[in-house]
Order: structure tokens, then C-alpha cells, then sequence
């Protein structure tokens, strides 16, 4: 199967539209966004995501406005970068002090930081990984016992949770260099149950009741408590969060750039093809595999500390089999190995039941349906995995 | 000290017994269609809810009081009807990834438990909350000296039952043969003029069906029926087959027993054991297969270049 040399056929398109054609879409996506945050009655909501939909299809229908799109932000990608990092720094500003919209796009970077995490292996190499959500677990308990019981700063315990969590996913990739496909499944989702009863029952980790009181992280005497006040202009305190969760998932896009485009990503992409071939061709398939799990652990144990820091409160709820499912729904809802398509999946995904609270109790119903309903309608996910492209 | 062992060890088999009629579904699925059912053990523990539901009504058509006659009689119509709920969800939804990489079906499966999970909870009166569940049979018999709980020996002899029936319908008889035939390479059995879609859904029926039977024990050992059972019983169920190793019957009993085992011994020996069973239990499914990757009876599968 070859599929990672794809010559790139450019359609030259004129320099001026293509920069219009960048600008709108990602004015377009922050406006939509902004709209969707934003909207309290159930009946705009469904009708936003109705438009979404609409969209979805009108890009299945006529590929050459997808291809226009992509080529623009090819030939314009730093400039796209820089708009979209204006972008999501101005954005806090348009959601007129809404504490509640602030809050789920705090929850959705995490989100969307877990779900790149998990898009190596999944994505990437193909390894089915249950136990991200313990991952983030363990991060967001290490740091908040550091927190607590040694009155460690955040910025201490960030790298330090990151660590732990680095060393426990290498623990579970210690199994994976045997197991495969539906036993390697297993072997994560055990893993999982594992941290989740064991935090759920321990004394130091609190139990059931989990830890509270976390103290709010500080910088220069600031304290991420209090509401951040920029040029006279106050927004509510969740906006030192924001850009704190902004940042993290700017590294973690720039982390899974990078390695997409190195040779680490190109390995496990021919672990994904054939694992027995790419055995063949030197790749030592054990390292890669446990590499994998170890880089989505680093990550998932950064979101886990800024979870908690954020939070103040964890129990073991917050870190069950379902949290693991939902991201790597998440993952494949918004298209393997796609990074921009893994960012929309979290994004959705997590603002869905949120906005939904109008049906509260079918909520969770409506969440299975939906992602059942991807699976059927859209498999490849809503951003497919695009071809490795090389240019001479 | 001896009557305590006597009851830890039936404790154990009643336990595993059931354990294994849900993980005997669990293999039998994944040798035929090659996926994992994630839903398995949800649709399995809708079968108390159905069994409760048609006990009211039947007694409220009847307009006497509930009584353990109607009881079996609705559990028996239970074990039919998730049958044929297996069906459905197959037509509906899993029958679509028949094709699609084994990753797709495993996370629809999820969803799909989920699902069914969250219609119990909303569509039944008073879902959220455990309904008591009677006890299939109570009282107990005086077996050389040892008093020996009836439900113990119900729920054994409809493992054992169960299985034996699967055993026999699986080697004797030509629904068995096609659905090896099947479970061997489908497009050589479409030659042969078997349905494989067919087929299929006939496993479904008869993995479903067996499943409900684990339900009904489940939830009666319990003493209620509660729609969040569904999640640990599934896992426990799941890890038996796997431990065994998929797709062989054999091995998800030897798994159940294993794992009932582990679990019984933990919650009888460990102080505070209750809480630290799934632990245990989930180590031990870890452990397993760092040293046998394809469960205890699984086929290796080795790949020649």
C-alpha cells in the first residue's frame, strides 16, 4: 500500500484570494464558536450544529473548495499560524465576561491537549490506548498531593506530575511490546480500572472523595484567582486559565508537528501500515510503541496539572473508563493523524453535552447516539488523514 | 474452619459461573465476527429489567400478587427477548462495521452500551435507582452435613447447563458446523451456500440469550438490578474471555473461574477487600497476558514473512 508518497498537485490560485480565503475561514470558525458559546437556548444551538452539519457536507460534495482551503493555508502558513494565535489571544474579549462560555473553552483545550496525546498512538501507530484518561489522572493527582502536602508551586509540580506520568505510561508500555490489537485493548483498560479504583480507594488520595482546596497557581505576584485585568479591560478569572491552557495546547500542536514530520512519526505511521514490515525495514518497533505511550502520558499529565490547578477539587470521578472513551471518541470523531482535525473533535465533543443540559437527562443518550452516529455516517471522521506531502 | 472454605469455594463457582455465561458470549462473538461486541455485557443486564417489568405487568393483567411462578415465567420470556435485542442492535448498528478496522467497531460497541445503558436508565421507571430483584431459588440443602444455598446450585446448573448446550449446538448439530464455517473464513462458506449475515445473527441470538441467563443470576445474587451493573460485569466479562483467550469457550470458563477465584479470595482474605477487588482482579488480567499475549488458550497467531 503506498500511500505516504503523494506527489503534491498544486492548482496556483492568485495570491490575494487565497489570503481572503484564510481570513474568512478562520474568522468564520471563531465567529461560529463564539456563537456556539454563547447560546443558551436549545433551539439555536441545534440549529448551529445543523449548520455545521450543512458545512460538513457541502466539503464532501464539492472537494475542490476543501483543496482551495488547504492550499491557501499551505501557501500561507505562517501568516494563518499568526492569525490564529491573534485570534484565540483576542477571543476571550468577545464573550462578554461569560464565565460559563470561559470555563468549557478552558475544558475543551484540555480536551483537545489529551486528544492529541492520544492522536500518537491512535492516530499515529494505530494503538488502541484506554487508559489516557488514568494518564490524566495521575497528573492531576501528583501535582495536587505535591500542592498540598509540600506546598509545592504550580509551576514546580507541572513539570514534576508530567514525570510521574511519563514513568507510568512507560510501565504500561512495558506490556504493549507483547500484546496487540484486542488484548493490548484490554491491557490498557485494565490499566485504567487499575489507577481509578486504587485513587478511589487509597487513603492519601482522599478516596472517593478525592482532594480539595488546591490553591490557585501564581506568576509575578499574580494570582490565577484573581480576574486579569488587560488595558483597563477586566475579564473574570478563568482568562488566566485560558491563555495558561492556550499555551499548552500551542506546544502540544507544535509537539505533534514536529514529530508527525520527523522520523518518529514516519515510524509509527509504518507501524500503522504493517507492523511486521516495518520490522523488516530496522524500525525497532517495541521502542516506537512504548514511545508512543509515553509521549501521550507527558502530555496528558500537563492537562491533568492544569485541571487540578484550576478545578481545585479532583476525585476519582473525573478520571473514569468513560473519560478515556470520550477522548479517544474524540480522536476518531475528528480524524486520525489529522492535528487540526483532532483539535474540531475535542472542541465538539466536549461542548456538546455541555449545551445540551437542556435535555439534562438525555444528555449522555444523545452523546452515544451522536458518536454512534459519526461512526456510521462519516467514519474517516470529520477532517480525514491527509497524505504525506514532499515537495522537491 | 472447614465450613467457611466450603463457603468461600461455593461462593467461587456460583460467582464464576456466572462470570463465564457472560464471557462464553463475550469469545463466541469475537470467533465468529472477528470484533469485539463491547455491548455484550449490557445487553446482557437488560434481562433483569425486562424479567421485572414483565412481572408486574403480567401480575397486574392477572391482578394477583407477584408471585415466583410469574417470576420464572418472565425470566424465561427475559432470556428470549435479549436474544433477539442482540439482533436487533446487530441489523441496526454492528452489522455496518463488518468491514471497517476492528478500532471503529470497539468504540461503537462502546457507544452502544452506553446507549442501552442510558435508555434503562431514562426509559424505566425509576431507571437511576436499584430495584430489589428476587432470588431465583432460596433456602438450601443438607449435602453431607454442609448446608448448601439452592441459588448456588440454580446458578451452576445453569452455568453448567448453558455451556453444555452451547458445547453440543457448536459440534453436533449443522448450525454449529455453519457457524464454524463461518467463524473460518466467510467467503468459502458463502460458496458453500451458507448465509453468512444469517449466521451471524443466529450467534448473536444465541450469545445474547446466554448472556441474559448470566444477567438474571447476576442480578439476583446481587439482590437487584441496577443499570450501571452493566459496566463492571461487561469488564469482568471481557477480561475473562481475553484472559482465556478469544475465541476459545473453553478458555472463558477457565477465565471466569479464574477470575471469580481471584475475586472471592481477595474479598475473604485482603482487610478491605471489597474495595480493593477490581484491582486485583485487573493486575491479575495484566499479568496474564504479559506472559501468554493471546490469552491462556488463545491461538499465537505468527506471522511468517
Amino acid at each position: 500500500m503506498i500511500t505516504n508518497l503523494s506527489v503534491a498537485s498544486r492548482k496556483a490560485y492568485r495570491p490575494l484570494t487565497t489570503v481572503a480565503l484564510v481570513v474568512a475561514t478562520e474568522t468564520v470558525g471563531a465567529v461560529f464558536l463564539r456563537q456556539f458559546l454563547l447560546a443558551e437556548d436549545w433551539r439555536l444551538v441545534v440549529t448551529l450544529l445543523a449548520i455545521f452539519a450543512a458545512a460538513l457536507v457541502a466539503f464532501e460534495r464539492r472537494p475542490h473548495l476543501e483543496g482551495a482551503i488547504a492550499s491557501g493555508f499551505r501557501t500561507h502558513r505562517r501568516f494563518a499560524t499568526l492569525l490564529g494565535v491573534v485570534l484565540v489571544a483576542l477571543f476571550p474579549f468577545a464573550l462578554e465576561k461569560n464565565t460559563y462560555a470561559l470555563h468549557l473553552c478552558v475544558v475543551s483545550q484540555l480536551y483537545a491537549v489529551l486528544a492529541l496525546a492520544l492522536n500518537f498512538q491512535l492516530g499515529s501507530a494505530n494503538i488502541p490506548n484506554f487508559a489516557t484518561g488514568a494518564s490524566y489522572g495521575i497528573g492531576a493527582y501528583v501535582s495536587a498531593l505535591l500542592a498540598l502536602n509540600f506546598d509545592v508551586s504550580f509551576w514546580i509540580a507541572l513539570p514534576a506530575a508530567a514525570i510521574v506520568a511519563t514513568a507510568f505510561g512507560f510501565l504500561l508500555g512495558i506490556p504493549s511490546m507483547r500484546t496487540r490489537d484486542s488484548y493490548l485493548a484490554l491491557v490498557t483498560i485494565a490499566f485504567g480500572v487499575v489507577i481509578n479504583q486504587l485513587l478511589n480507594t487509597l487513603d492519601f488520595t482522599g478516596g472517593p472523595n478525592g482532594l480539595v482546596g488546591i490553591p490557585a497557581p501564581e506568576i509575578f505576584g499574580h494570582s490565577f484567582a484573581s480576574p486579569l485585568v488587560v488595558l483597563g479591560y477586566e475579564l473574570p478569572p478563568q482568562a488566566n486559565f485560558y491563555y495558561l491552557s492556550a499555551m499548552l495546547v500551542l506546544v502540544a500542536i507544535l509537539f505533534a508537528d514536529r514529530l508527525h514530520n520527523s522520523r518518529v512519526g514516519l515510524a509509527w505511521n509504518a507501524l500503522r501500515a504493517d507492523e511486521l514490515a516495518a520490522r523488516c525495514q530496522g524500525i525497532n518497533t517495541t521502542w516506537y510503541k512504548v514511545l508512543a505511550f509515553a509521549v501521550d502520558a507527558f502530555l496528558a499529565g500537563f492537562a491533568g496539572t492544569i485541571y487540578a490547578f484550576y478545578v481545585g477539587f479532583i476525585s476519582p470521578e473525573n478520571f473514569t473508563f468513560l473519560v478515556s472513551v470520550t477522548i479517544m471518541t474524540m480522536v476518531i470523531a475528528g480524524g486520525m493523524d489529522n492535528i487540526l482535525g483532532v483539535l474540531v473533535g475535542a472542541v465538539l465533543l466536549t461542548l456538546l453535552p455541555e449545551k445540551l443540559r437542556a435535555f439534562s437527562d438525555y444528555r449522555i443518550l444523545f452523546f452515544g447516539v451522536t458518536v454512534i452516529g459519526f461512526l456510521l455516517i462519516r467514519p474517516q471522521g470529520i477532517f480525514p488523514k491527509r497524505l504525506r506531502r514532499y515537495e522537491v | 474452619m472447614t465450613e467457611l472454605i466450603v463457603q468461600q469455594v461455593l461462593n467461587w463457582l456460583t460467582l464464576g459461573s456466572i462470570y463465564a455465561l457472560i464471557a462464553v458470549g463475550f469469545s463466541l462473538l469475537f470467533g465468529v465476527l472477528n470484533i469485539i461486541h463491547f455491548s455484550h455485557g449490557d445487553v446482557s443486564l437488560v434481562s433483569p429489567f425486562i424479567a421485572l417489568a414483565l412481572t408486574q405487568s403480567l401480575a397486574a393483567a392477572v391482578g394477583a400478587p407477584a408471585s415466583l411462578g410469574y417470576f420464572v415465567f418472565a425470566a424465561l420470556l427475559a432470556i428470549i427477548l435479549t436474544g433477539l435485542l442482540g439482533v436487533v442492535l446487530d441489523i441496526l448498528v454492528i452489522q455496518r462495521f463488518r468491514n471497517a478496522p476492528a478500532m471503529m467497531a470497539l468504540v461503537a460497541t462502546v457507544a452502544l452500551g452506553i446507549v442501552l445503558r442510558e435508555v434503562i436508565r431514562n426509559g424505566f421507571p425509576n431507571g437511576s435507582n436499584p430495584h430489589p430483584f428476587p432470588r431465583i431459588a432460596s433456602g438450601s440443602l443438607d449435602v453431607g452435613g454442609f448446608m448448601i444455598p439452592t441459588f448456588d446450585l440454580a446458578a451452576m446448573l445453569a452455568a453448567v447447563l448453558a455451556v453444555a448446550a452451547l458445547f453440543f449446538l457448536l459440534g453436533n448439530t449443522r448450525l454449529g458446523l455453519h457457524i464454524k464455517a463461518v467463524s473460518q473464513d466467510r467467503d468459502a462458506a458463502r460458496l458453500m451456500a451458507i448465509s453468512p449475515s444469517r449466521i451471524f445473527r443466529m450467534t448473536f441470538f444465541i450469545a445474547s440469550a446466554v448472556g441474559a441467563v448470566g444477567g438474571l443470576f447476576f442480578s439476583s445474587y446481587a439482590g437487584m438490578a441496577r443499570f450501571d451493573f452493566s459496566i463492571e460485569v461487561g469488564l469482568i466479562g471481557f477480561s475473562a474471555a481475553v484472559v482465556g483467550g478469544l475465541g476459545s469457550m473453553p478458555g472463558a470458563i477457565i477465565g471466569s473461574l479464574l477470575i471469580a477465584g481471584l475475586d472471592t479470595l481477595v474479598q475473604a482474605v485482603v482487610a478491605n477487600g471489597a474495595s480493593y477487588r477490581l484491582v486485583f482482579v485487573f493486575l491479575l488480567v495484566i499479568a496474564v497476558l504479559v506472559f501468554r499475549p493471546s490469552g491462556l488458550l488463545g491461538r499465537t497467531a505468527i506471522e511468517k514473512v
